[in-house]
């Protein structure tokens, strides 16, 4: 028996014998972790905040800037906002200049931009139908220009890259004129019309929220009418379209030095819909800051949640805590098993979220037909379970200390 | 033996207390709940501490058990001065030397048996593998092995209190504090649980120490000290 003082004794030498230390923590963690899970009910609903808050956070992050560019696809009330329109003008006697092919290769690999294409104009041409002479604008395009300006076929189809590769000699014309010369959209498909002595098959009717303002245009693919059309003009206007409006700025302010990087730029005007993109930029602002603090509230009341349980564990517990202290636990003992539940209770939620987040990253880059910006996925991981730890810990802190600096007595004697 | 002692060289002697006074204070006014107490309790040995209702027994406990300082006094355990040790010491020496039994028989709620007996063992930084033996051990003490793993809230009182003794014991404690620890219990299991008590002193040595108002409980007793005016003797 007396070498039982003599252990109390070595006990006292040393304290903090470290091999001890970590194995108890161990246990300790073990005993915390059972407890959670015997208590999993009174979790849940944090758990649930937590998680829906870090799933929302990861999934907008991660699919932030896809979001913004299908959203500026989609929504073409934003009245060409992200449009970038660079084109020359006269400039005294000299001759009006006009975008070379390279120039616009490099326009196009300017990073932001999305679309660019050139287009050939002939303003007043005419065109004879079964006898009938019609005025119109006519416009050779490429098959981006569909992109830019997020046009659709109407009735049949758009010419597409093929065509314009092959100088086919097809045409899209704009409602109005397929209503005047044709009676319609349906009737048009297939027509044949003449062209500067030229026969053009229509294939498409122009649609669109924007095509309402070329009612009166027939466009050419680009290569057909540089090839065909008399007196069709040279490319002085361009226009570009960016990924999402935050690049509209940037690539503005680059369009001057890249024309100049492979011709002169005599005359270069560049025109943005500043207002527009400021009112969508406003728009979108206010629409993120609701999806960021309804993340951040979200977060705040799992946070507010645990804190919140926690507290009650530490009154409602109370007698367990003088139980666990006379059965000798130390006060670091009781401090780090509440540490660990709170711990294991946010590290539980946000694993739960980074697979929800997951999934929902998923679902979105399938519904937006991207892949997944792997990277930013991985530090919205990492932001995550960083978070977890802030908020156990944060939350978990302060109940902890209280648990562990309950006096036996007071613990024994409440009832 | 480099400890020293006291009583002419008595090295059984396991609590050791003298002039013991305990004052509680309510703002203003201090009540002296303890005025004199003196016991000697030595190994093998079991004492009964009776007296009227508020006349300071749980406090008396409470003290041995460290969990309360004393206002003045001295307390020896096996010789040591037990009272000069910081909070962190304090809990060493409970998980150590002393093992606790509660009138209401405290068992962790959602926890099995053995998870009970456990975790005496994890604050001792006991090694995982030697913890089944020991566990099953001190239930053979109170003949409970047949309930190793079954959940505490399915116990009988009978059962609940006998777990908590094995508890007390896991630890191989020096003396155990009980609390009127057959408050709650009929009298079949009160005696069984007495006669648990008297065992467990007779055969290990262990010195005990139980507070009850109960005449049957102290006749299993090796004596009975009585608390009254805050004055002991024994
Ligand atoms: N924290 C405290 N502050 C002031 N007075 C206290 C405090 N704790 C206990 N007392 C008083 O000290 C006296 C002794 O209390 P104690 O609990 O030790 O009595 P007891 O002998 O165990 O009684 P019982 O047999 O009813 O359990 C009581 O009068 C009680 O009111
Ligand atoms: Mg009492």
């Amino acid at each position: 028996m007396a070498n039982k003082h003599t252990r109390l004794a070595a006990y006292l030498a040393h304290r903090s014998r470290r091999g001890t230390t970590w194995l108890r923590m161990r246990d300790i963690m073990r005993v915390s972790i059972r407890e959670v899970l015997r208590k999993r009910r009174r979790y849940i609903g944090v758990i649930a905040a937590i998680a829906l808050g870090t799933a929302g956070f990861i999934t907008i992050v991660t699919m932030g800037r896809d979001l913004k560019t299908n959203f500026n696809n989609d929504l073409d009330m934003l009245g060409g906002a992200t449009i970038i329109n660079p084109y020359f003008e006269q400039e005294g006697m000299e001759r009006l200049e006009w975008f070379r092919d390279r120039t616009l290769a490099s326009l196009a690999r300017i990073p932001g931009v999305v679309d660019v294409t050139g287009i050939l104009t002939k303003p007043r041409a005419i065109t004879t139908f079964q006898d009938r002479i019609f005025g119109f604008n006519l416009v050779g395009v490429d098959a981006a220009y569909w992109q830019v300006f997020s046009f659709n076929a109407a009735a049949g189809r758009l010419f597409d890259a093929a065509d314009v590769d092959q100088g086919a000699r097809v045409c899209v014309v704009g409602t109005l004129l397929a209503r005047t010369i044709f009676g319609g959209d349906q009737q048009a498909l297939g027509q044949i019309l003449s062209i500067d002595d030229n026969l053009y098959q229509v294939v498409g009717v122009l649609g669109g929220v924007r095509a309402g303002d070329r009612g009166q245009f027939i466009f050419l693919p680009i290569t057909t009418a540089r090839a065909r059309v008399v007196d069709i003009s040279q490319p002085y206007s361009v226009y570009m379209r960016c990924a999402t409006w935050d690049d509209v700025a940037p690539v503005a302010a680059a369009v001057k030095t890249v024309v100049e990087a492979n011709q002169t730029a005599r005359g270069l005007r560049v025109n943005v819909a500043w207002e527009p993109l400021k009112q969508v930029q406003r728009i979108f602002w206010w629409v993120t800051l609701f999806i960021y603090s309804s993340i951040v509230a979200t977060l705040i009341l799992g946070g507010l949640g645990i804190w919140n349980i926690m507290m009650a564990a530490v009154v409602s517990r109370t007698r367990e805590i003088g139980l666990k202290k006379a059965m000798g636990a130390l006060d670091n003992d009781i401090f780090f098993q509440f540490l660990f539940e709170s711990l294991c209770v946010t590290m539980t939620a946000s694993l739960l979220g980074i697979g929800l987040g997951r999934v929902g990253v998923e679902y979105m880059s399938h519904m937006l037909g991207a892949r997944p910006p792997e990277g930013l996925f991985m530090v919205c991981l990492a932001a995550g379970l960083a978070f977890a730890v802030v908020i156990g810990v944060g939350a978990g802190m302060y109940p902890s200390i209280r648990a562990s600096r309950m006096q036996v007595v007071e613990a024994m004697r409440y009832e | 033996m480099n400890s020293p002692t006291r009583n002419g060289g008595q090295g059984d002697l396991v609590i050791d207390i003298s002039d013991l006074t305990k004052d509680y204070r309510n703002g203003e006014e201090t009540i002296r709940v303890l005025k004199s107490v003196n016991l000697r309790v030595r190994r093998g040995e079991m004492v009964a501490i009776m007296g009227p209702s508020g006349s300071g027994k749980s406090t008396l406990l409470f003290v041995l058990g460290l969990f309360l300082p004393p206002t003045s006094g001295t307390y020896l355990v096996s010789g040591r001065d037990v009272l000069s040790l910081t909070r962190t010491e304090q809990a060493i020496f409970r998980r150590e030397m002393m093992g606790f039994v509660f009138q209401s028989c405290d068992l962790l709620e959602n926890s099995t048996v053995y998870e009970n007996l456990e975790l005496p063992l994890v604050y001792a930084g006991v090694k995982r593998r030697e913890r089944p033996d020991r566990i099953r051990d001190a239930l053979s003490r109170v003949n409970l092995e047949h309930r190793l793993h079954q959940p505490s809230n399915r116990l009988s009182g009978g059962e609940r209190q006998r777990v908590s003794i094995a508890r007390a014991l896991v630890n191989e404690p020096e003396f155990i504090l009980a609390d009127e620890p057959t408050g709650q219990l009929d009298r079949e299991n009160s005696l069984r649980v007495l006669d648990y008590f008297n065992k467990i002193t007779a055969g290990s040595n262990v010195a005990m120490v139980v507070v009850t108002h109960d005449a049957t409980t102290a006749e299993h007793c090796n004596r009975t000290c009585v608390l009254s005016d805050g004055v002991l003797n024994g």
